[in-house]
């Protein structure tokens, strides 16, 4: 199992009367709130925390969203380069760049390629569709969300992977001449990595056979969400998917006892507060079905944000506790699922720099040696996510707690 | 049957509206010869409008009906969305109608690039656009909106969520405008009414009457009593003013 380190970093000076007028920290909330001062120092020590995490062992992870105090990064591709040339020796995972609000497919195939060349490939390549709110920064009609991160992703596969000229008159994207340099390190092109639960996301990763990625999900959610990815790859042919094809993300914070592990790692729960989006930003029209617009409008959506803190550790998506029972939380979330990629949210809202610094550091002495072997063997493991072991039908899981 | 001296009336609907003759409707179609269509892609899911994606695909498709039924030259209305609808109609082939009504249309920028002069009807809580669009919030009736009215059950607003992702298709970008379209307003030269209420905010009747302006020929009313629904909201008054216009009679309204 890899562990990669990630910090969204969020700007946690917006006074919360603020907040509560402009009904949260994204994409309606005027930068009058924002101290030019404070947020240098905010980036200093960001990129501080990676260039440690990048010492002590971990990979790393970057991403991007707009218009928010919730994330300072505003392009996963120029924070990745930033924490490339910070350092030297973990994978840089860009999860992700949201295709469908880029206006040029051809401009990210050639910054990722950038980015993998100039690293000698330490590039993993995520394609987002971007959560629902992203619609209003960008402004790229929602109703096309699907079809353009469908198409972008085609026209960048071809920029990487065609060596000739070539000319390109799709629906949502033209270009009459494309020949993308420089070309990527890792050929064809570096590893793509997808997040996502809905039904016709997940089964598209798996007949490309990228790497599927789940956000905050209940352990019982992601190993469905896995199960229809593993059933889908082999309806199409493919050899049974490893654990590298698995990626999670929780919010995780380590300590040596368990109520300065809580005390602390409480703190993260301020990435699941309760957004107060109106549904019409929450649910743009047509990003989804209309049947999930309608769970939505019922609040059946976002559920784990109304998790209490127990809840939350119980369900693994707060990964809080001394090092051996974070390990068991990982051990867990292995034999469930499937997942040999866990993404560790190390920071939220106010938690200061020493605090993450000693959980990764803690992290990487023990946690890290205990979880790396998992997985290595997984064609010799009996575990209950094996295809051949799986009976069950496939369910489909709705609820995001990131919308 | 059809009386062939009755005035025939092609009434296109505004985004939210229930379908049907509503309001002021109802009594018009006691005197004219009245029609109120669904706009494709509006209360089901249709395979056609799937793939158009601006006003102008609806307007298109509107003409071609027109053509293929033949008859005599039906007086041209809209509201809001439907305004839009039927201005892109007569840019097209005027020749086709014998008059346009207009009221609180969206389809047209006519101010600076700053300035918002259509409500975000894509953003808001229903109980937004109910504020801006009713003199008398109260009083509002004839609207479906996702949980608007409430207790409703999941097909009702998978329905109005449909019509949602319809107009995102036809009119996100540029928002509930394009451009091409005020380039071609100085070809029309049909009788011309545009209808605001003083209350609306969804499309301020500055902005009504400022279109009004541009319409060879238009005469611009403006009810008091309403916001941007003056069929739902004052039906009376509406019914009388339409009539009138498409009577020929036109005792109402200053010409611009």
């Amino acid at each position: 199992m890899k562990l990669f380190h990630f910090t969204e970093m969020p700007y946690p000076y917006v006074p919360p009367e603020a907040e509560e007028a402009h009904r949260g920290l994204k994409y309606f909330i005027p930068n009058r709130f924002y101290d030019p001062v404070r947020g240098y120092e905010l980036y200093q020590r960001y990129l501080d925390e990676y260039e440690l995490a990048d010492e002590l062992g971990f990979d790393l992870m970057v991403n991007e969203h707009h218009q928010s105090a919730s994330t300072l990064h505003v392009s996963a591709t120029l924070s990745a380069a930033t924490v490339l040339s910070r350092t030297r020796n973990g994978r840089v995972l860009v999860l992700g760049t949201p295709l469908p609000h880029r206006e040029s497919p051809v401009r990210v195939a050639e910054e990722i390629a950038f980015l993998d060349a100039m690293s000698a490939g330490r590039i993993n390549c995520g394609f987002v569709r971007g959560v629902q709110g992203e619609t209003f920064p960008s402004n790229q009609n929602p109703v096309h969300n699907m079809e353009m991160f469908t198409e972008a992703h085609d026209l960048i596969v071809e920029a990487w992977t065609n060596h000739d000229l070539f000319s390109w008159e799709g629906r949502h994207y033209h270009y009459r001449y494309v020949a993308v340099w420089p070309r990527p390190y890792q050929q064809p092109h570096p590893p793509i990595w997808v997040s996502g639960t809905t039904r016709q996301l997940v089964e598209w990763t798996a007949a490309h056979g990228y790497t599927l990625c789940n956000l905050l999900g209940t352990y019982p959610d992601t190993a469905k969400s896995f199960r229809l990815y593993r059933q889908t790859a082999i309806a199409a042919g493919q050899p049974e998917p490893g654990p590298d094809k698995f990626a999670y993300l929780a919010l995780c914070h380590v300590a040596s006892s368990e109520e300065e592990a809580r005390r602390v790692g409480e703190q993260l729960t301020w990435y699941l507060k309760q957004g107060r989006l109106r549904l019409g930003a929450a649910n743009p029209p047509g990003y989804s079905s209309t049947a999930a617009a309608v769970a939505a409008l019922r609040g059946k959506l976002g559920e784990v944000r109304r998790y209490s803190f127990e809840r939350l550790v119980e369900e693994g998506i707060l990964l809080v506790g001394t090092p051996d029972t974070v390990t068991a939380q990982l051990r867990r979330l292995y034999d469930e699922t499937g997942v040999g990629n866990v993404i560790l949210m190390n920071q939220a809202g106010e938690m200061t720099s020493n605090q993450v610094r000693d959980s990764l550091s803690l992290l990487a002495r023990e946690v890290l040696p205990a979880v790396a072997p998992l997985g290595r063997q997984w064609q010799d493991e009996d575990t209950r996510w094996r295809v051949d072991r799986d009976t069950q039908p496939v369910e489909t899981v709705l609820a995001s707690a990131l919308s | 049957m059809t009386d062939p001296d009755r005035a025939r009336l092609l009434f296109l609907h505004d985004a939210d509206v229930l379908p049907g003759p509503v309001g002021a409707l109802a009594g018009l179609a006691d005197s004219v010869d009245l029609e109120v269509p669904r706009h494709p892609g509006f209360g089901e899911h249709d395979e056609l409008a799937q793939d158009w994606d601006s006003i102008a695909d609806v307007a298109q498709y509107y003409l071609h009906e027109l053509e293929l039924r033949g008859g005599p030259a039906p007086h041209l209305a809209g509201a809001g969305l439907g305004g839009w609808i039927a201005l892109e109609m007569a840019v097209r082939d005027q020749a086709r109608f014998a008059s346009l009504t207009l009221v609180a249309p969206y389809g047209v920028k006519l101010f600076g690039r700053m300035d918002r002069e259509f409500a975000d009807i894509l953003l808001l809580d229903p109980a937004e656009v109910v504020a801006l669009g009713w003199a008398n919030p109260a009083a509002c009736h004839g609207l479906r909106m996702p949980g608007l009215p409430k207790g409703l059950d999941d097909g009702e607003y998978e329905r109005a969520f449909e019509d949602r992702a319809t107009i995102a298709r036809l009119a996100w970008k540029p928002f509930l405008h394009d451009p091409r379209l005020r380039r071609w307003l100085h070809v029309l030269d049909l009788p011309t009414l545009v209808i605001a209420g003083s209350h609306d905010r969804l499309v301020k009747p500055e902005h009504s009457r400022e279109l009004a302006g541009l319409l060879r020929g238009a005469r611009y009313v403006e009810f008091p009593g309403s916001g941007h629904y003056p069929y739902l909201e004052t039906p009376d008054e509406f019914a009388e003013a339409v009539l009138s216009f498409v009577s020929g009679r036109q005792t109402i309204g200053a010409t611009q």
